[in-house]
């Protein structure tokens, strides 16, 4: 909000992050791992006197120096580009919090880059020792800059004392710093280790191939050793909320836990296969194999990490759409659009009520969802929801969803989002459609469309109302409030009042009400937003159906005991009972 | 309109080292950058012509066009980090607002470095098309120059953030600034300038290369300096009066600080003249360093003169924590001892016949 935001509603800052950081993450980790690689396989070439050993050891060296230098290098340049045009406000935290850090950063990227460009110009031309030594400095330079990069990295999920303190040191040496520390260290051996595999695939000598086949194979499986226990060290420091995340109670990171271990299982059983049972079998393909299998691992691990920070881009502190966490009551009080900087409009009125919401779903929904784009498409998310069903859902959407942000704004900008969201990109019509009702004023129809139909549909409150008389409504009319807790008194007249009660009173004779079902309120207000009841849409509906009353009333008070994370249905008994009821018949005949 | 400018976060120390840091590792980015850009064009020259000394200055050049790049590249990023400390808030409105040729930076020198290092390796085999690397990576180079110019104005320019209300898909370039296209010619005629003196050194200092490609090299390189610079006069002053008048004013006696320097500038740009058209070479290599500083710092005048009803590096909040800093200092001082220390070893290697083949 202090901030501008780059708006590609179809593509989604969050994918342009990913694609460029996953790229970069996997060759930085790979550029620290390699350089310990060369220097050791360059040592075996001397100890075993080897010229092809240390011709294959150049030959890796200048594959290395390219892909460090060139993709690791600028992809890295690419992340800090990317970053600060998605989430400035996050990266001007990161930059002054931690500028000396990066400028340390800085001075061990340039002693990397001199000390390859070094290391391989000079293979051949200096005596063993010192060329050693330089591979060695580039070593821990490079590693050096990983201690630095994770040291900001873990800050942001696991910021520690630095919330309270503000201290660069409480956020470097964080919470997760140390086991993340060792984890990535793993992690970079073994992509080295993949890496080389895949360089000796192409070697023709088979005499060397099998030699260093096998010296490659041993790297990557000596490097997961330390990987497994500093990885389980690493989960085991998370906070509650973010390790419940990673355990599943969200269903993305779920399936992206369960890729990277097929990941890894693909990637231990090549490289053991390779090593212990047939060396010969080390073909290209299978290195490839071996090395994408690599590449998701890694993939899914740094997704992980990235989307179990969420509500949170850092932790307790800022929220992915850069809200500060303290801020969140002032907005809510005062209203987004008037504290925002960078927006078109001051506040919610009944004319800009498309703008407004198209506003403020840009500043606090654009950070992680698209629009019809392929990553998070809000459009997917909210298809099934009704205008009053996403209003409410906005309202308690941080509770529902520990990963969500809370929405922060006053309740008119809340409508405002549920409008744009439902009328601007559903596309559904908020008000109901013209109906001639020749019985009733104009008058009535029209203060009903000005007051009511920003929340309620025509349809809707036809229905809602269908058991009711006229007197029942016009009393309703005077207790919103009671009936509904989100819904605000009528502040009207009373003579305004009996207009549109009588208005409310004749769409009943106008149109063909359906009989009102209460369970069917209850799902559109739970359910209906992850749960379609459209067969062919929802893989759990064969599960269910057919099942009784009872059965389903017994597994609503069970929620958050099932497998995939869901929270658990807060709703009074009688709520539950009459959603059973309707669930059973609904998917008494199969899915509707 | 002011409120646009977005509320900047507090800093660890106080901003005068931020401002010294930057106007260290500024100008040695730009003069690789100016080194890169020169030796780009020469070796694009050079290689075109049928001429076999030409050719071979053009293969030695290309091996010099990836550490150009790399470095460039390198110092690019310190010179990044500390401005960002000092005008991120202006400056990530700025890159937003064309947050598309922003990004477009990354693909193109991605793109350019492979080129230069296809150059290097395979300079004895290309052929036809192949030749023209070194165009396509000049090609790139100078739209990258182009997409930082709007980018550096841009965020020196509040009141055109408006134009984000129409238009917030990251498309906006900052074309309308009557100071842009000089500001632009400034950079990039300097800049070859630079890059034509850093060639005729090249050729000077390199002493494994031929002779005659070495003169080759200081010829021609001389002569683009000397050209280029008379250019730069014309760029320089176009510049200066494009300028909007309050900032163009402090040079030119409102503010005596700017004006001096400005004079100083001038005559450090005559003296370099005179010594490029007498061949002194390393005469002007030792004047042009203290005129990049010279230049970079009148560059600092010009953008605080334009931000100055909307913002200044004075009103940046300290909080105050230095231990960080110490720690950069002795990292800095360990880096640079390795460095010199893997330079000098380097060059020792190059100074003795190879050991094996």
């Amino acid at each position: 909000m202090n901030y501008p935001v780059w708006y590609l509603p179809t593509v989604g800052g969050g994918t342009l992050i990913a694609l460029i950081s996953i790229i970069h993450v996997f060759i930085s980790h790979f550029a620290v791992g390699g350089g310990l690689y060369l220097v050791l396989a360059e040592r075996k070439g001397l100890q075993e006197n080897s010229r092809a050993i240390l011709d294959f050891t150049k030959t890796h060296a200048r594959f290395f120096m390219l892909m460090s230098l060139v993709m690791g290098g600028i992809t890295g340049v690419g992340i800090w580009f990317i970053i600060s045009l998605v989430n400035p406000a996050a990266t001007s935290l990161l930059i002054h919090t931690f500028v000396f850090g990066w400028a340390a950063e800085w001075v061990f990227f340039i002693v990397e880059i001199t000390a390859i460009f070094v290391y391989f110009y000079c293979f051949d031309r200096m005596d063993a020792r010192t060329h050693q030594i330089v591979g060695w400095i580039y070593f821990i330079a490079a590693w050096l800059s990983l201690f630095l990069i994770n040291g900001i990295v873990g800050f942001m999920l696991t910021p520690g004392d630095w919330v309270v303190n503000h201290n660069f040191w409480s956020g470097f040496f964080n919470p997760s710093f140390w086991p993340s520390l060792f984890f990535r260290t793993s992690v970079s051996l073994m992509l080295a280790g993949v890496y080389a595999f895949l360089a000796t695939s192409y070697l023709k000598d088979p005499t060397l191939k099998f030699t260093m086949t096998k010296y490659s194979a041993k790297w990557v499986l000596l490097s997961f050793l330390p990987a497994v226990p500093s990885g389980y060290w690493y989960l085991s420091i998370l906070p509650n909320q973010v390790r419940a995340l990673v355990e599943g109670a969200s269903l993305t990171i779920q399936k992206t836990v369960q890729y990277g271990l097929y990941a890894v299982i693909i990637l231990i059983v090549g490289t053991l296969i390779l090593m212990l049972v047939k060396p010969a079998f080390h073909t290209k393909p299978v290195s490839f194999i071996v090395l994408v299998s690599a590449f998701l691992f890694m993939g899914a691990f740094e997704w992980t990490r990235e989307a179990s920070r969420r509500p949170y881009v850092i932790n307790e502190f800022m929220y992915s759409n850069s809200i500060l966490k303290k801020d969140v009551e002032e907005l809510n009080s005062e209203g987004f659009l008037h504290e925002a900087r960078w927006v078109s409009l001051r506040g919610v009125k009944e004319n800009n009520l498309l703008e407004a919401g198209h506003e403020i779903f840009k500043n606090q929904c654009y950070a992680c969802h698209t629009i019809r784009g392929i990553n998070n498409d809000i459009a997917v998310r909210t298809a099934l929801m009704d205008y009053p069903s996403l209003f409410n859902y906005i309202g308690k959407i941080h509770e529902v969803r520990y990963f969500m942000p809370p929405f922060a704004g006053t309740e008119a900008e809340r409508k405002a989002l549920a409008y744009y969201i439902i009328k601007g990109i559903q596309g559904k019509d908020v008000a109901a459609p013209e109906q001639r009702q020749p019985t009733v004023s104009g008058k009535g129809k029209e203060l009903f469309k000005t007051h009511c139909t920003l929340c309620h549909p025509e349809d809707l409150v036809k229905t809602k109302t269908a058991a009711w008389d006229r007197n029942r409504i016009r009393w309703a009319l005077d207790n919103l409030n009671r009936l509904q807790s989100a819904m605000p008194d009528y502040q009207g007249t009373p003579e305004e009042k009996d207009l549109i009660a009588d208005y409310i009173s004749s769409l009943k004779t106008g149109g063909v009400a359906e009989t009102h079902d209460e369970g069917q309120e209850v799902y559109q207000k739970n359910c209906a937003m992850c749960h379609t009841l459209r067969g062919g849409e929802n893989p759990l509906l064969p599960r269910i159906t057919g099942w009784s009353t009872e059965k389903i009333r017994g597994l609503l008070d069970r929620l958050d005991k099932l497998q995939g994370g869901m929270p658990p249905l807060q709703v009074p008994g009688e709520e539950k009972d009459a959603l059973a009821g309707f669930l059973a018949k609904s998917l008494q005949g199969g899915s509707r | 309109m002011t409120t646009l400018v977005p509320m900047p976060d507090t800093m660890p120390v106080a901003r005068e080292y931020f401002q010294i840091l930057l106007m260290l590792v500024f100008p040695l980015h730009l003069m690789l950058m100016n080194a890169m850009l020169g030796s780009t064009a020469v070796a694009l020259y050079a290689g075109w012509k049928r001429d076999a000394v030409l050719s071979r200055l053009a293969h030695e050049l290309a091996k010099a066009l990836p550490f150009l790049v790399a470095f460039t590249v390198n110092l690019g990023v310190a010179a990044l980090l500390f401005v960002q400390v000092l005008y991120g808030n202006l400056f990530y409105v700025s890159s937003i607002l064309m947050g598309v040729y922003w990004l477009a930076v990354i693909p193109l020198l991605l793109i350019a470095y492979f080129a230069v290092y296809r150059y290097d390796f395979r300079f004895l085999s290309l052929h036809g098309a192949a030749k023209a690397l070194p165009a396509f990576a000049l090609l790139i180079f100078i739209c990258i120059a182009f997409i930082y110019t709007n980018n550096m104005t841009l965020m020196l320019n509040p009141l055109k953030w408006q134009a984000y209300f129409h238009n917030s898909a990251g498309t906006i370039l900052n074309l309308g600034d009557a100071a842009l296209v000089p500001r632009y010619l400034h950079f990039m005629v300097g800049g070859m300038a630079i890059g034509g003196l850093f060639v005729a050194l090249f050729g000077r200092l390199k002493r494994n290369m031929e002779p005659e490609v070495r003169v080759a090299a200081e010829n021609f390189g001389m002569g683009m300096f000397v050209y280029l610079t008379l250019l730069q006069a014309i760029a320089g002053f176009w510049f200066l009066m494009s300028l909007p008048q309050k900032v163009m004013l402090l040079f030119l006696g409102e503010d005596v600080a700017a004006t001096a320097l400005f004079l100083i500038g001038i005559l450090c740009v005559l003296l370099v003249l005179v010594a490029g058209i007498k061949k002194k070479m390393y005469v002007c290599a030792g004047l042009v360093v203290p005129l990049v500083y010279i230049m970079v710092s009148l560059r600092a005048i010009v953008r605080d003169g334009y931000l100055k009803p909307h913002f200044s590096t004075e009103s940046l909040h300290v909080i105050p924590q230095y231990s960080p800093m110490y720690c950069f200092f002795a990292v800095l001082a360990v880096g640079v001892f390795t460095i010199f220390w893997l330079v000098k070893k380097a060059a020792g290697s190059f100074q003795r016949p190879q050991s094996k083949e």
